[in-house]
């Protein structure tokens, strides 16, 4: 009797318990999403570039539709996502659509801007409704997998062929797949710019003129410039921030990224990827880095608040410096990141950005693609307009603009935006499109180096764990640029 | 007296139980099943599902940081789960004995941490562990000991998380606690004194053993609830330093995020039910090892 009671219960509290942990597992899975924190992958490693300030402003109210004018039945209405940037960016997009929804009545856009850490969450859901906007931002490392998979339609046949011989070569590149054009670009941002202080070198007795080119000099500077409350160096310390804002410096050390051209194994086990390991390993343990960082890479804050002699960071850094750290401004010199020998023409960074993209199952393609070209790759001035708000933080991918800049007033005499413009964007490279597995792999190997793992264990491990990605995911000639 | 149930009680019996079946079906059943089905599938969103298979089974459990993943939640909910409930239990003897109005003000204050949001907790530890300018390492200047770096050293990540995890966790613990020892007859602990039984007597033999299904409770909710923890994570490390606070749920975010295809996440949803089903399973078969008591 006692025996079968307790049975019974056994089975019944075993039930209980499996609904319980069902509910739960399900409750916790499809949960809350917010966060203060940009996510890691490479498209949103790159919203947290675009807009440092907005991972942390990021809250509910910041989704707000621009339309309010009520349309006509007749006129096609279209939706359009885009990550929440700065609130001049934002205040930017909010402009232009009122203007094009006022200059025509055949179609009304419909802006709404998603905060970027909840981007891809609402992206797949309303992808997996079948109600994804017709047209959204989408980041140049994204482009590839997302045309691969028919997530956006090539523009080839809805834009104007000029339009895309206005783009710079290297650019151009990073919106095409197979041949064809699937993406239209918005901006250019090298990930990294070396912003340094210039009263802390002359107080450690270093020429602030002469800021480092190598890394060995680097090193030597950052250490000399360490005192109590400052730090001598900020750049990237964990996987996430590291996986893509090191891979200028991967470039520059090794000449390649960590894939062979067909994806068929890793290519790291080599003196260039040594010699990286080595330099953030160098970095960390010198004692002139924090041992936790102050703030993540995208964010310039630990550097603006005085406590970094020098800080790695990516060109939008200029427009944080320049609305949040004012009174800083005067004191802070900018200069292409060191480069392993100090051969300047290097790549050192990588050049991240923002693209718009027609939706693969978009209802009104013309129509999205019209306002693509109204937007994006019309008169250059309201990309100017945009560039200005964007206080010269961010680059054009159009000659036409940047031909058109040269007789603006404000642009012609930004000293930072040439410097910018002329010694890094032309030497710095595309992100890779290799899956985010392959870029965690190889940084959390640098980091593993910096925590004190040996650089050729590091690399070993992180070897190992690559090639077991591209061999467990058939990745070896998948390279959609192959 | 018990009243045997008659046909005439079925009609509102399952007229009351049918909201929750309901929506249990819709939010909970229905998804279930659907996506036990999709996790055989290379699953887009613009193109044909492909059937894999268990492909999507065996890349979540040959990736080691899958396990890592659980192993890591384990240790979370590990240092969480007693920690909250010893804590919890003995500020719950203290309440008990409190004057009832001061009771209210002490209860009402260790309620508050319970309904702050994770997001809110886990910003608030961010600056209190904030490498220059943090309250911890602030503490630690007056010892003249160095800085630490509690959310990027490997050893002091996790339990550094822990933390925030039980302030959140301990003031529904503490009353859910207190309500199972007002529940405990003060008769038995007046037999218990007629016969001579210390504190601790009263303890181990009255309040423990009836307070058997509360912390049973209390056990099985926690770990499942511990071991789904992501937002503490997210927020404070993102997972790192390397991949020391990757609990099995960030696991499945970040790939759910990343991925191309969703059908890797889905699978490692259902690997991460069955390791939370047999962890209650466990536990239930450990503590109802002896029959249940009904206080």
């Amino acid at each position: 009797m006692h025996a079968k009671k307790g049975k019974k219960l056994q089975s019944l509290t075993a039930m209980s318990s499996a609904l319980l942990t069902l509910s739960l597992a399900v409750t916790a899975c499809g949960g809350s999403n917010g966060s203060g924190e940009a996510s890691p992958s490479a498209s949103a490693s790159s919203s947290a570039a675009a807009s440092p300030s907005a991972s942390a402003s990021a809250s509910p109210s910041a989704s707000a539709s621009a339309s309010e004018s009520a349309a006509p039945a007749e006129k096609v209405k279209i939706d359009f996502w885009t990550q929440k940037f700065e609130d001049t960016t934002d205040a930017w997009f909010k402009k232009y659509v009122d203007a094009y929804n006022k200059s025509q009545s055949n179609v009304e856009i419909k802006l709404t801007i998603v905060p970027g850490d909840a981007w891809d969450q609402k992206m797949k859901a309303a992808q997996a409704a079948g109600k994804a906007p017709e047209i959204r931002t989408i980041s140049y490392g994204n482009i590839a997998n997302a045309a691969k998979t028919g997530q956006i339609l090539p523009l080839d046949d809805l834009m104007a062929p000029a339009v895309f011989d206005d783009l710079y070569d290297n650019v151009k590149e990073f919106v095409n797949v197979g041949g064809k054009y699937y993406a239209y670009p918005k901006l250019v941002e090298p990930s990294s710019v070396m912003f340094y202080r210039k009263d802390l070198f002359e107080a450690a007795g270093l020429d602030p003129e002469k800021p480092p080119t190598t890394w060995a000099e680097l090193l030597e500077d950052a250490k000399a410039l360490t005192k109590k409350g400052v730090f001598g160096l900020s750049i990237a310390q964990n996987a996430p921030d590291l996986g893509w804002s090191s891979w200028g410096l991967q470039y520059n050390a090794a000449g390649h990224l960590a894939l062979t051209d067909d994806w068929s194994k890793a290519d790291i086990n080599n003196d260039g990827y040594k010699a990286l390991y080595k330099f953030y390993q160098d970095a960390y343990q010198s004692g002139a880095m924090p041992k936790q960082q102050l703030a993540p890479y995208a964010d310039i804050k630990g550097f603006g608040e005085g406590k970094v002699a020098i800080q790695i960071c990516g060109s939008w850094a200029i427009g944080q410096l320049r609305n949040s750290y004012k009174n800083l401004i005067d004191k802070v010199g900018i200069a292409p990141m060191a480069s392993i020998d100090g051969d300047q023409t290097k790549p050192t960074a990588t050049l991240g950005g923002w693209t718009l993209a027609v939706d693969g199952k978009a209802g009104h393609p013309q129509q999205a693609a019209d306002f693509i070209s109204y937007l994006l790759a019309g008169d250059p001035q309201i990309m100017i307009d945009f560039f200005k708000s964007a206080q010269f933080s961010k680059f054009s991918p159009r000659k036409s603009v940047d031909e058109a800049m040269k007789t603006d007033p404000d642009a012609s005499k930004d000293t930072w935006r040439a410097l910018i413009a002329e010694k890094i964007i032309p030497y710095a490279k595309a992100e890779p499109l290799y899956p985010w597995d392959v870029a965690l792999a190889v940084s959390t190997g640098i980091e593993s180096a910096m925590k004190g793992t040996s650089v050729d264990k590091a690399i070993a491990k992180a070897e190992k764990d690559v090639n077991d990605f591209i061999a467990k995911n058939k990745l070896a000639g998948t390279n959609p640029r192959a | 007296m018990r009243k045997t149930p008659t046909k005439r009680d079925n009609g509102p019996a399952y007229l009351l139980l049918a909201p929750i079946l309901i929506l249990l079906t819709i939010f909970v059943v229905i998804p279930f099943f659907y996506a036990l089905v999709v996790s055989f599938y290379d699953w887009s969103f613009y193109q044909e599902s492909a059937f894999v298979g268990v492909r999507n089974y065996y890349l979540v459990l040959t990736d080691d940081l899958f396990l890592e993943s659980v192993w890591t939640g384990l240790k979370f909910a590990l240092m969480v789960v007693p920690a909250m409930l010893i804590l919890a239990f003995l500020f719950a003897n203290v309440v008990k004995n409190l004057s009832p109005r001061f009771s209210g003000f002490v209860k009402t204050s260790i309620y508050i941490p319970t309904i702050i949001s994770g997001i809110v907790a886990s910003v608030i530890f961010v600056f209190i562990y904030d490498y220059t300018a943090g309250l911890a390492n602030y503490i630690l200047g007056w010892f003249g000991m160095e800085p630490k770096a509690w959310l990027a050293e490997v050893g002091t990540a996790l339990p550094s998380i822990a933390v925030p995890a039980v302030w959140l966790g301990f003031g529904l613990t503490a009353l859910i606690m207190l309500s199972g020892l007002h529940d405990i007859p003060e008769s038995y602990y007046e037999a218990a004194a007629l016969e001579g039984a210390g504190t601790w007597a009263k303890m181990r033999h009255i309040t423990i053993p009836l307070m058997r299904n509360v912390i049973l409770y209390l056990l099985v909710t926690g770990f499942t609830a511990q071991i789904s923890q992501f937002e503490l994570s997210l927020v404070m490390t993102n997972g790192g330093p390397l991949s020391e606070t990757v609990t099995p749920n960030l696991y499945i975010l970040n790939h759910f995020r990343n991925d191309v295809m969703v059908g890797n996440s889905i699978a490692a949803s259902l690997l991460l039910f069955v390791v939370l089903g047999s962890i209650s399973a466990v536990i239930f078969r450990v503590l109802n090892s002896e029959k249940a008591v009904d206080g």
